[in-house]
């Protein structure tokens, strides 16, 4: 199925006002700093990156290493290694948060295991390659062996959770813009989809695991 | 066809980096060959970043005053300095194909092998082990490949077991195993894996399998063999 008839499907379901699209978040401006980072070496769009990613940072890292020093570490590591591979970041494959989030969990990864097993072999890139983010979707709903069947169960949902399911797989749009579109509450459109994936996960059977 | 897949709750712990290394590849090989999964796995990423870094997410980091105060342990000035200094910029490295021969044959081994250290492969009758050296205390991951007609007698887990096809197929109660397929296997079942025209298999398991049936109850050092 292609994005446009996706759209199409979708938009029987959800009434689509472009006005209430954006998030909080600036994508655009963390994309364009990114960007900036990577042709020009940026500092000033560095540090407008940093500002906005290494408090939160810090705070997901001081979950996962009780030890300030380390949760430091990762906040070091994961700047630098912003720094160091902008390049590498592509707008057309992601958002820049998505990347950041990679960025962080390999980083992370790579210094508990070394921490646990005192190995410095540094897998997160071999683990995560970048081609992981190269799949067009277009692509995958096509190669969807069981997307007639698939679709043919999300149709006999409720409806509310089928707009949920639709809007987030079919549309890939948000949990936050589904809430936003639907004028919902967050906290609603993920029980929704909780309760969505539970009879999926029913209806496809236990082999489809 | 591929049929069997992560579960998504693993496909979660998978994207957060949560899992040990061992079943991090096991995953990463599987995705490689299966598109759907490839996507999942890209969704889940978009999710998770956006439960981390989106505004209306971060209300749950700024209730507590404690770590409020100790965002202000690192300089941030100082480490932006620090970092920006560096002019380096990281380059790809060069993927470097590897391949591992059993018998007359050889097979190309997916790419996040490459850095791991593969022992030496260890001939068991018709089975052979080379264990990949991860370190990672009970939990053992290994190449396992049976010769065609050959087969692990019926045994069962105590733990979690993890069978990746790699190359070729394989049959038991249950139906046919092919490349890509993903068996997680936990205590309660029992499986007598049977290859006819031989396989190679990505394993990881976090105890030794026990033999159930009668003689091949002699079969201990199999049982530490393939684990």
């Amino acid at each position: 199925m292609g994005i446009l008839q996706k759209s199409h499907l979708l938009s029987k379901y959800i009434k689509v006002n472009p006005c209430n699209m954006a998030d909080k978040t600036d994508h655009v401006q963390l994309s364009q700093w990114l960007n900036a980072v990577a042709k020009t070496r940026d500092k000033q769009a560095f540090t407008g990156l940093f500002m906005f990613f290494a408090p939160k940072i810090q705070h997901i890292a001081r979950s996962k290493f009780p030890n300030e020093t380390q949760a430091n570490e990762v906040v070091q590591e994961t700047m630098s290694n912003v720094w160091r591979k902008a390049h590498l970041f592509d707008e057309n494959k992601g958002a820049s948060t998505t990347w950041v989030y990679t960025v962080m969990r390999n980083v992370t990864f790579d210094l508990l295991r070394k921490i646990k097993g005192n190995k410095e072999d540094n897998l997160s890139d071999d683990i995560w390659p970048i081609v992981e983010n190269m799949q067009t979707e277009a692509e995958v709903f096509d190669d969807h062996l069981e997307n007639k069947q698939l679709l043919s169960v999300i149709n006999k949902l409720p409806d509310n959770q089928q707009q949920v399911v639709k809007g987030f797989y079919l549309m890939e749009m948000s949990q936050v813009q589904l809430a936003q579109q639907l004028n919902l509450p967050l906290g609603t459109i993920k029980s929704r989809l909780r309760l969505a994936l539970a009879k999926l996960k029913v209806q496809l059977g236990e082999h489809n695991d | 066809m591929i049929k069997h897949h992560p579960k998504f709750e693993l496909m979660l712990s998978f994207v957060k980096g949560d899992l040990p290394a061992s079943l991090s590849a096991g995953i990463t090989i599987h995705a490689g060959m299966c598109p759907v999964c490839q996507e999942q796995i890209f969704q889940l990423t978009e999710q998770m970043a956006e439960v981390s870094f989106e505004e209306d997410h971060l209300d749950k980091y700024i209730v507590d005053d404690d770590k409020k105060l100790n965002v202000s342990s690192i300089d941030f000035n100082q480490m932006i300095e620090a970092i920006t200094e560096n002019n380096e910029v990281k380059l790809e490295e060069a993927i470097i194909e590897k391949v591992i021969a059993f018998k007359n044959k050889t097979y190309k081994l997916p790419a996040i092998l490459n850095n791991m250290q593969l022992g030496k492969a260890a001939q068991f009758g018709n089975l052979a082990r080379a264990r990949i050296q991860l370190d990672e205390n009970e939990i053992h991951t290994s190449l396992l490949h049976i010769e065609p007609g050959a087969g692990v007698p019926e045994h069962k887990h105590k733990g979690f077991e993890l069978t990746l096809l790699l190359a070729g197929s394989f049959h038991d109660d249950e139906g046919v195993y092919v490349k890509g397929d993903f068996m997680m296997l936990d205590g309660s079942h029992t499986h007598q894996p049977i290859s006819k025209d031989g396989c190679l298999c990505y394993t990881v398991a976090n105890d030794a399998p026990y033999f159930t049936q009668g003689i091949n109850k002699l079969l201990n050092p199999i049982a530490s063999f393939i684990y």
